[in-house]
């Protein structure tokens, strides 16, 4: 709300600088935001939070400014006899539905010539922001500003019945509001009618039809007090938001119905020349009754910390206009002024003591630890992922959960049906991601567009899908990418470029570092987004729990990534119940080992795993280690075959292995190579 | 005999002179004093073919000669044994660049997430990350906020059906934490949180909260004042400023809007902190008797305090960084900053 202090002067002397009343307004919840100047004044724009709608109007921030500062309020004059000498127009107010409208208020004036508004006015509603239009508008909001009540003004002239008629719409009943726009209305929302149609939606916007022109002479002054909830509800619906629906909406002052209707009078009689025709109606069947609250004083001193005098608890309250009754030692009854919507609890009153003692005057404390902390279950595993990943040279990626249309069925996830958002922003928050791969790949796709193609990403996030039940599932997943060359270009070594094996490599050193000790990665065809001759599935104790491979052909050309680009997803929550076996130490050895290298040639498209579970099946019991070091392919050996050579690593942990023995053992390995798969020595 | 001896000797110095290195100092070692070979210990061997007379003083003076030599050569030997280390040492260019070592870099928020668990967890604190798609309930019902709270437009939610939501603040963790851990309650949660805000500088419709919630007896805003002094400075700077100023949330009563003091002026003014030497980061309160009572708790006999702030609006303000959205970008020039 944009407060004029030339302005604000009239209802409370103010003699601080500018600068220090916008420190004190924000020290006591009204913060102020910029100041601004304007001729003859500054312009604080104050940030009004939502339950203080009395805050809304000048007289609401000079109360504040009066209790904080300790001066009186200076109250605006209004006309006090809201009687007609004489009936000259009978009206009538008919309010239908009470549960939308608990107070209905009305006033006639005749007499009344439409024109400019002084420029005083001009000027201060220009100051806060509103455009000036005639006298009598001008007038309606210089009390919404000045009082915070929302008024509206129709030409009576217009009124066809001759009264007013408050009451629900008619489903699809249309309506021509004073913007212009046609609208349609619903069976919940509250139209101010003139018994043979409608002429405003209640406490939002009024009908174009009952609009006050220069020819307008008789006008009827509408101050009432709508249910919040229902303006609420049909300024969203409507898409229509005003100064008196923003009013409305966070709670309006029932009780200052008629004053502010008594204050525009004042100010027609004044400025437009009229005469009350049609006496005061106020329509008001069920009293309000204010909140009343007891507050004790060990309570506020125990919420806050400090101990507060009964002398600060009733001044301060007394000063913010509440009745204050002592009943009992150190405890009273208030009574809240109605114009605070917030007021239900003791703890809202605890906040005004709060708010007057200065939350910079509560010292500051520690409470004593109860107990001893503990992180959340995927803490201690995520930490250690993370760190072994940043070692190998892969960065942390955060990609946002949502999931563009195609992204599902281009990277079919394991299981699971996908999450859609109902309401969404754009395209790109159309569902929920139900894999990490597809936000990684274009997150790589971005590096390589800005010249960057040795790219290592991981992220340990969530995807979502739709349980058994169709109840949503969250599980967090890692996913690594690797793609360029395995470093960058260097005189030390050769380049290489990133492949499988180093993504295979990765993940084993990952898997070893947070001790999962046993774990298989085997061949698959059946991931779609993964080259089905370069796609491995990840096992443990038998059981799938994530894939790895190079991004399929077709994937390729899509995203035009135009260099291979290899992925790794894994379920990051099936690694919990396996992560950090126990470490048992095992005795080093105390005799010397003995390698031995075995080149032997084999068919081309024998897998090197049938070859390493053959010779750890032949169980020796001092093979120790089994490698391979070297695969060799080319001219030396026959076409269809390749060369392999392994390296086997002996040890007898009770005593020293003779030259004899390990050719034994060498023996056993040859001879089953050579049955079993025609595997012979490569011959040099 | 003595001229035999001094052309030995004459023979020794020559070849002495020879000596560049450790091979040079064994060979004429091996040629003069060799156990078996070596021409001092043959002419010694002769000996027994002299005269009985003549053998003491040919003894003596071969003696001599042998003694004279092994000084010799181990006066060299240091020299000899440097030299052959030195020969041994490869040259090499060392200011050519060294291997390039790939190392990673940590998220920054990922990284904050993470500093600021581990100090909740020092301060005693429960770490409960829960699921980010949530029952309507939770994010606002049971915090204050039902249907048609205005404070519901600040905070423009996405919807998967009727009742299910992307939750829009972290707060609805503390509903959870009160709802099943009995007091004393310390739990902290950090996570993703989702707004219909259009992406731009300052939005993304995913973003980060750490969210706080402290329920036991006795406790009061003083108490939230200390923890949140402690945390901030932890978080930011121990030089650091705080102020807490009254604010509105519906699930806290007292409220309270928290300052620190402008980590880019120090307080002084800048236009990051629009003169004002404050910068708003975050919110707090006294857990409202409402959400107490709805959380099943007893409002009369407990109290406590919950804050919840943006990890992204911490990071931001930390790093000096210009565009949230680049946090979820993934761009290498970027990430590898942290």
């Amino acid at each position: 709300m944009k407060i004029s202090l030339e302005w604000l002067q009239e209802y409370v002397e103010i003699k601080e600088s500018p600068e220090k009343l916008k420190e004190d307004l924000s020290m006591i919840g009204l913060l102020v935001e910029t100041i601004a100047e304007a001729p003859g004044t500054s312009v604080l724009e104050v940030e009004v939070t939502s339950n203080r709608p009395d805050c809304l109007s000048y007289i609401g921030i000079a109360r504040e400014v009066a209790a904080l500062y300790r001066r009186p309020l200076k109250r605006p004059p209004q006309q006090e006899h809201l009687h007609a000498a004489s009936e000259r127009i009978p009206y009538r107010i008919e309010v239908r539905d009470e549960d939308l409208c608990p107070r209905y208020v009305a006033l006639v004036l005749d007499g009344i010539r439409v024109g400019a508004s002084p420029a005083w006015m001009h000027r201060r509603l220009e100051a806060a922001g509103m455009r000036p239009v005639n006298n009598i508008v001008d007038i309606t909001n210089y009390v919404l500003l000045e009082m915070g009540h929302p008024l509206h003004a129709f030409d009576f002239d217009l009124l066809r019945g001759g009264k007013i008629v408050v009451s629900r719409a008619r489903p699809g009943e249309l309506m021509e509001t004073l913007d212009g726009v046609q609208r349609e209305l619903d069976g919940e929302m509250l139209l101010i009618n003139d018994g043979e149609g409608s002429v405003g939606i209640a406490g939002v916007m009024g009908g174009l039809n009952s609009e006050i022109s220069l020819s307008t002479t008789r006008v009827l002054l509408e101050s009432a007090y709508f249910n919040p909830t229902s303006v609420r509800r049909t300024s969203k619906k409507l898409g229509l938001s005003t100064e008196a629906s923003y009013r409305f909406e966070r709670g309006a002052d029932w009780e200052n119905t008629v004053p502010a209707i008594a204050r525009s009078c004042y100010l027609i009689e004044q400025l437009a020349g009229g005469s009350i025709a049609g006496s005061l109606q106020d329509v008001y069947p069920g009293r309000k009754e204010p909140a009343k609250i007891r507050l004790r004083q060990k309570n506020a001193s125990a919420l806050l910390g400090v101990e507060l005098s009964g002398e600060f608890i009733e001044s301060t309250l007394r000063r913010l206009e509440f009745a204050v009754e002592a009943c009992g030692k150190d405890t009273w009854n208030v009574t809240c002024p109605t114009y605070r919507a917030d007021m239900e609890l003791e703890a809202d009153l605890i906040e005004e003591l709060a708010r007057f003692y200065g939350y910079q005057n509560i010292p500051a404390t520690l409470p004593p630890s109860k107990g001893v902390g503990s992180h959340s279950p995927v803490y201690g595993i995520e930490q250690a992922v993370r760190e072994i990943l940043i070692g190998q040279g892969y960065s942390e990626a955060v990609n946002l959960s949502f999931a563009l249309e195609p992204d599902h069925a281009d990277f079919a996830p394991l299981h699971g049906e996908r999450i859609a958002i109902k309401n969404p922003l754009t395209e790109d928050t159309q569902y929920m991601r139900t894999a990490l791969a597809p936000g990684l790949v274009r997150s790589a796709k971005r590096n390589f567009n800005y010249d960057q193609h040795l790219v290592r990403l991981f992220e340990i996030g969530k995807v979502y899908g739709a349980g058994p039940d169709g109840s949503p599932v969250e599980r967090n997943v890692l996913g690594i990418l690797g793609t360029g060359g395995f470093t960058d270009q260097n005189w030390v070594n050769p380049a290489a470029e990133y492949n499988f094996f180093h993504l295979k490599g990765v993940l084993a050193a990952l898997l070893n570092g947070i001790r999962i000790r046993s774990f298989e990665i085997v061949p698959t065809d059946e991931v779609g987004w993964l080259n089905s001759s370069e796609s491995a599935v990840l096992k443990i104790n038998g059981e799938a729990v994530g894939v790895l491979g190079a991004v399929s052909v077709p994937l390729d050309e899509k995203y035009k990534l135009r260099q291979p680009v290899y992925l790794a997803e894994i379920d990051f929550e099936r690694l919990l119940p396996v992560a950090f076996s126990p470490i048992s130490y095992e005795p080093l050895a105390k005799y010397p080992s003995v390698k031995r290298d075995m080149s032997i040639v084999v068919d081309r498209d024998l897998a090197y795993q049938n070859i390493r579970q053959g010779i750890l099946e032949l169980a020796i019991p001092e093979l120790t280690e089994l490698d391979l070091i070297d695969i060799y392919e080319g001219e030396k050996i026959p076409a269809g075959k390749l060369s392999m050579t392994l390296r086997l690593t002996f040890q007898d942990r009770e005593k020293t292995l003779t030259v004899d023995r390990v050719q034994g053992f060498i023996d056993t390995v040859l001879s089953y190579l050579s049955n079993t798969f025609k595997a012979g020595l490569r011959s040099l | 005999m003595n001229d035999l001896i001094e052309k030995l000797r004459q023979r020794f110095e020559e070849d002495f002179a020879t000596i560049t290195g450790m091979e040079s100092w064994k060979a004429v070692r091996d040629k003069y004093l060799a156990r078996e070979s070596g021409v001092i210990t043959t002419e010694l061997k002769k000996l027994r073919d002299l005269p009985k007379d003549q053998r003491p003083a040919f003894g003596q003076a071969m003696n001599q000669l042998r003694a004279l030599a092994e000084e010799r050569l181990q006066e060299k030997y240091a020299a000899a044994k440097a030299a052959e280390l030195t020969a041994k040492q490869r040259h090499i260019d060392v200011t050519r660049p060294g291997f390039p070592f790939a190392l990673g870099s940590a998220h920054p928020i990922k990284k904050l997430q993470a500093e600021i668990e581990q100090a909740f967890v020092k301060l005693g604190f429960q770490v409960m990350n829960l699921h980010e798609i949530e029952k309507e309930y939770y994010n606002f019902e049971a915090l204050n906020m039902p249907r048609n709270h205005p404070a519901r437009d600040a905070q423009d939610t996405f919807y998967l059906d009727e009742t299910m939501l992307l939750r829009s603040h972290c707060t609805s963790v503390d509903v959870h934490a009160m709802e099943t851990i009995l007091p004393p309650i310390r739990a902290v949660t950090t996570g993703k949180v989702y707004r219909r805000d259009p992406a731009d500088a300052t939005h993304s419709p995913m973003f980060h909260q750490v969210d706080v919630v402290v329920v036991e007896e006795g406790i009061t805003m003083g108490d939230m004042k200390g923890m949140l002094e402690a945390f901030l400075k932890q978080i930011f700077h121990p030089n650091i400023q705080m102020r807490l100023r009254p604010g509105f949330f519906p699930f806290v009563e007292p409220g309270a809007e928290v300052d620190i003091s402008c980590i880019f002026c120090s307080g002084k003014g800048c236009p990051k902190c629009k003169q004002s030497g404050w910068i708003e980061i975050l919110g707090a309160g006294m857990v409202h008797p409402k959400v107490l009572r709805m959380s099943g708790l007893d409002d009369s006999r407990y109290s406590g305090f919950a804050w919840g702030l943006g990890i992204d609006r911490v990071a931001i303000l930390k790093y000096g960084v210009d565009d949230i959205r680049l946090f979820f970008e993934n761009d290498l020039r970027f990430l590898k900053q942290f």
